[in-house]
């Protein structure tokens, strides 16, 4: 299975991967209506800085993954391409699966009325390579098997 | 918006981030890149601001922002035109209010004539064939050494013993940019390229980390006036050993590398004092004469045993023609002329602007005086400073270079904008700075990529055009200059470059 | 081989899957007195209020094919009455008999009843299955004001979503805090405050003694002699494991049915899971039931593998909470309270950071309040005794993350070479 490989020699600090997750995960996939005239998504990578070092993280698709384990009633499962996912229609937001996380990298989105939103990283399912890696200027994030 | 403006110190800005705030989404892509302090972002007003008077214009924001909401352009001067004191006024204006001869960096960027623009190529027409360097075989392959006068073969053997030679497969090398004045990822990407290219990279006046000795073969080691770095395992690495008595940005001047560029890996390679001023002086202190010039040569073959060419670099000055009979005749294998619009990381305005010759003009004069004093032979000619494209290469080795270096172009390969701000040490492309983030963002995979495809379109480029003259080898080409001829050059102009006029 | 796994809940599903994964042919059979298919016991208080409704995907633990794409034979709404661990054999409440050759006990626990009067009342209810909270739901027109009794996981969120319905709420807690084993007096503040601006009134250090009424229960009447109108009662003050079933069959029981490291009871073809199960608490470093669903999802799937005969040991579990009371959201895990471990605390507005730490420099336990995005990262440190020597001090940064790792163990953890 191919994952989204960080290299944090060549990040740059440019937050261009938080930006094309943005705009993947958007509505109308438009990089100027995502920002400003659509309710704005939360980017499921985290660029870290603290001088020198910078690097860009996000779910590492672990094999025995401990979010699912944890998750209450089954939103955050395997998909058919073997990348962890949460479904956003059943997710109540109860953020155990955050409290397994061993990477850290599961969002709170609490914008919803009633239920809370895991939000992580997908994958990008509707394309061939993940959005951050196509968008990385330097090529700090590559996506290749593991 | 920051308060920033300090009239004691204020001298216009030189340019203008223009920023389409409706395509501006605040993603603070360009805050974090501006190594320059002149981009900011404001979170109560929720806006992206610019400071332009610290702005360089090296485009790195424009680059990265991803709706390409900026653009970064030229300020107008905001006095009134005056043909005689343009550009003067903040010139005068920066020494009097610092008090402090401006340094710059990169090559000399004044409106002096260039030679190359005023030269044309040859090409063949029915009575002699060109060639298709896709169909016939172009020999590009360059020996850089003493040659013989003449061979001795018998018994089918080469019975001549030969001078050590640098064997180039395109006549194109990495000219001198030391590690210190790069960052450690440019040099990575220069040695992979060179070592896939078959050529070489110099390693400039600096030392050589030890990370780099891997590309062994394919390094030219540089001794300078300072002696930085250089002992036994340095010289051996090294291909050749270029002794560098000086640089055409700053002819007549040592190199100053500011003390905040001395980091730790850098002392250790300089052999230097971390965070101490790496001074080289302006001449070398044991050569004061050709004979002095000749010890060293010689010191330094005696240290290598003889295995190794021995190079000079010198800047194009006015007695180039002399100095190069006197470099040849004191033992050199390859002497390098480095033209008056070289690069440098850090030179004193001044010098930069006004010292020098042209290289055009310069390696006309050497390889002319070389052939009329019967020693061409015996040494090889690399032309340096200021080589922008494939047909400058051509061009300088039709005038008589046997290869030339480059240094900016390799820059600009892996992304320099010539924003001339290599002396700050904050460059926001990530070449010339030793600051561990800022160096990050030159990925020595891209960009030796990116060195390897400049190479391989120059060299057929130039094969392109020796198969259009009629010539399948750089060998047939060298010292051609029946294959060039001056447009909008004067008599004089032409009788110095050796070339007829168009039309002759 | 025939499976027969006592409970439909969090362990049994997971054994479930995990023996699937490996094993097509097993026969398995599920046993549970719930007639439902399995579901999510932490929205029981949503469920209560009408937030989800049982028509509602969001509300089960999977889909409702799930027994027959993974071929298992349910037998739902019957008790499990006995165990002949010696015949291999269980005995249903109808009569019925199953035989087996692996035995999962998944049976979770049951409420504690607290030594109070009156608790037959009308109006005095209990939240730990979905007949319960359907008990509760249908009568909760009847209920203005209403008492809970005890300020644990289930008692402070029943609390906060009947305040939000418009009922005034009291919740009385025995101790001086709510949520007591899973916070510190600290952390229990956000919650306290949180509690009293959505309107609860919180009666700490004090517990019901009786509760009084004709048919339905009037008054609740404190220890300490206080009384308070009402017209329900919520009672939930914890759960006990359900080891009946396992202590009657001659299994060694203690508070709950005692594994050793692979699952297994004292008989070796019986196994347990979940909230019944007394396994290994890898911070305390004792045996003890952690009722949690995270480690019920674990212990299943380690029984079940064990169950197939591969030798998969559990390295055992520690107490994790995930909770949001109203705007006030906490992760906590561990060992949150003592004086014996260096304690790293920030308090910052509305942030609470707090790190316990043992004399080797292991992570121990932590509260993260409202920032709690890395707080797995702090759980996988836990879990593999990681020395924090050298990171400590960027434990109270609001912003730690990877960033302040060492470099050369950060590339090889995100790039999976080390788990």
């Amino acid at each position: 299975m191919k994952i989204v490989k960080i290299k944090e020699d060549n990040c740059i600090f440019c937050h261009l991967c938080e930006v094309a997750c943005v705009v993947e995960h958007s509505q109308s996939k438009d990089i100027i209506k995502a920002f400003k005239r659509e309710e704005r998504p939360i980017a499921r990578c985290t660029v870290e800085f603290n001088y020198p070092i910078s690097l860009s993280v996000m779910c590492r698709h672990c094999d025995d993954a401990p979010c699912i384990e944890a998750c209450q009633n089954g939103s955050m499962h395997r998909d058919e391409r073997g990348y962890v996912v949460v479904n956003e229609e059943t997710c109540v937001g109860c953020w155990m699966c955050i409290m397994a996380c061993p990477y850290g990298v599961i969002k709170r989105d609490t914008r919803r009325e009633v239920w809370g939103l895991s939000t992580k990283c997908d994958a990008c399912p509707e394309r061939d390579i993940p959005a951050c890696v196509d968008a990385c200027p330097n090529e700090a994030l590559i996506y290749e098997e593991l | 918006m920051k308060w920033m403006k300090n009239l004691k110190t204020y001298v216009p800005p030189s340019f203008v981030v223009e920023r389409d705030d409706y395509r501006c989404i605040r993603c603070k892509a360009c805050v974090e890149q501006c190594s320059f302090d002149a981009t900011f972002y404001d979170e109560d007003e929720d806006r992206v601001w610019n400071w332009d008077a610290n702005c360089v214009g090296c485009d790195r924001c424009a680059a990265i922002c991803p709706t390409e909401a900026i653009t970064v352009r030229r300020a107008d001067p905001t006095y009134r035109y005056n043909h005689n004191w343009n550009g003067h006024i903040d010139s005068i204006k920066k020494r009097a209010i610092f008090g402090g001869t401006p340094v710059v960096s990169m090559g000399n960027d004044r409106p002096y004539p260039i030679y190359w623009d005023h030269m044309l190529l040859n090409a063949s027409q029915v009575t002699n064939p060109s060639i298709d360097p896709l169909r016939e075989p172009m020999e590009l392959k360059t020996f850089l050494g003493r040659k013989p006068d003449s061979l001795d073969i018998s018994d089918d053997a080469l019975k001549t013993k030969l001078a050590p030679q640098l064997e180039l497969e395109i006549p194109i090398m990495f000219a001198a940019m030391s590690y210190g004045a790069l960052s450690y990822n440019v040099i990575e990407a220069l040695g992979r390229a060179a070592k896939e290219m078959g050529t070489y990279y110099n390693s400039g006046e600096g030392g050589l980390n030890k990370d780099h000795y891997k590309f062994k073969g394919n390094i030219i080691v540089q001794v300078a006036s300072g002696r930085f770095g250089v002992h036994k395992d340095y010289l051996d690495v090294g291909s050749a050993i270029e002794i560098k008595i000086g640089q055409g940005a700053k002819p007549g001047i040592g190199g100053h590398l500011p003390g905040e560029k001395v980091s730790e890996t850098i002392s250790e390679t300089r052999m230097m004092p971390q965070g101490s001023d790496a001074l080289s002086p302006a001449p070398h202190h044991d050569v004061y004469s050709i004979e002095d010039l000749r010890q060293l040569i010689y010191a330094l073959k005696e240290a290598t045993e003889y295995k190794k060419p021995v190079a000079v670099k010198i800047a194009c000055v006015h007695n180039v023609a002399a100095i190069s009979s006197g470099i040849a005749r004191a033992g050199a294998d390859i002497i390098v002329l480095d033209g008056f619009k070289g690069g440098t990381g850090a030179s004193p305005q001044v010098i930069r602007d006004n010292i020098g010759l042209p290289l055009e003009v310069s390696l006309a004069v050497v390889d002319e005086r070389l052939r009329q004093e019967g020693i061409r032979q015996y040494v090889s000619i690399v032309a340096s400073g200021g080589i922008r494209n494939s047909m400058d290469v051509v061009k300088a080795i039709a005038l008589g270079a046997d290869a030339v270096y480059i240094g900016t172009a390799a820059l600009i390969a892996i992304g320099c904008t010539m924003c001339q701000q290599c002396h700050t040490g904050k460059c926001a492309w990530g070449i010339s700075t030793q600051d561990p983030h800022l160096s990050k963002r030159v990925n020595p995979d891209i960009s030796s990529k990116r060195l390897i495809n400049l190479l391989e379109v120059w060299a057929l480029e130039i094969k392109e055009t020796m198969g259009a003259m009629g010539i399948n080898s750089i060998e047939s080409l060298r010292g051609n200059r029946l294959n060039l001829r001056g447009v909008g050059l004067n008599e004089k102009e032409l009788e110095i470059l050796g070339i007829l006029p168009a039309g002759e | 081989m025939k499976i027969v796994i006592v409970g439909n809940s969090t362990a049994a599903v997971n054994a479930v899957e995990a023996i699937r994964e490996r094993d097509k042919i097993s026969s398995i059979t599920v046993v549970s007195d719930e007639s439902y298919r399995a579901y999510s016991h932490p929205l029981l208080p949503n469920l209560v209020i009408g937030e989800v409704s049982r028509a509602e995907e969001r509300f089960y633990y999977r889909k409702a094919d799930f027994y027959e794409s993974h071929k298992v034979k349910t037998v739902l709404g019957r008790k499990v009455v006995k165990l002949y661990p010696e015949e291999k054999v269980v005995e249903l409440d109808n009569g019925d008999k199953l035989e087996y050759d692996k035995l999962l006990l998944a049976c979770g626990g049951t409420p504690i009843k607290p030594p109070i009067e009156g608790l037959e009342l009308e109006g005095v209810h209990t939240l730990t299955n979905i007949k319960a909270a359907d008990k509760l739901r249908k009568d909760l027109k009847n209920i203005k004001q209403c008492v809970v009794v005890g300020a644990g996981l289930i008692g402070s969120k029943i609390a906060e979503k009947l305040a939000k319905k418009g009922v005034k709420v009291t919740l009385v807690e025995l101790t001086k805090r709510v949520l007591f084993p899973v916070l510190d007096d600290t952390g229990a503040d956000y919650i306290h405050k949180e509690l009293k601006r959505l309107g609860v009134t919180l009666v700490l250090n004090d517990a019901v003694s009786a509760l009084s009424g004709d048919k339905r229960v009037k008054q609740v009447i404190l220890k300490s002699g206080k009384k308070i109108e009402t017209d329900g009662v919520i009672v939930a003050v914890g759960v006990a494991p359900n080891a009946g079933l396992a202590k009657d069959a001659g299994l060694t029981v203690d508070r709950g049915v005692v594994v050793n490291d692979f699952m297994q009871t004292s008989n070796d073809n019986v196994f347990a899971a979940g909230d019944v199960a007394q396994a290994y608490d890898m911070v305390s470093g004792v045996k003890r039931p952690i009722p949690i669903l995270p480690l019920a999802a674990r212990q299943g799937r380690i029984a079940a593998l064990n169950m197939l005969g591969m030798d998969v040991k559990y390295k055992g579990g520690f107490a994790m909470n995930s909770i949001s009371i109203g705007k006030v959201s906490f992760i906590s895990m561990g060992i949150v309270d003592s004086d014996e471990l260096e304690v790293l605390s920030i308090k910052r507005g509305d942030e609470y950071r707090k790190f316990l730490i043992d004399p080797d420099n292991r992570l121990k336990g932590m509260i993260l309040v409202n920032n709690v995005e890395k707080a797995g990262m702090f759980n996988w440190m836990i879990q593999n005794r990681f020395d924090v020597s050298w990171i400590k001090d960027t434990f109270l940064n609001s912003d730690f993350g990877w960033k302040y790792f060492n470099k050369a163990f950060r590339v090889l953890r995100l790039d999976r070479k080390i788990k």
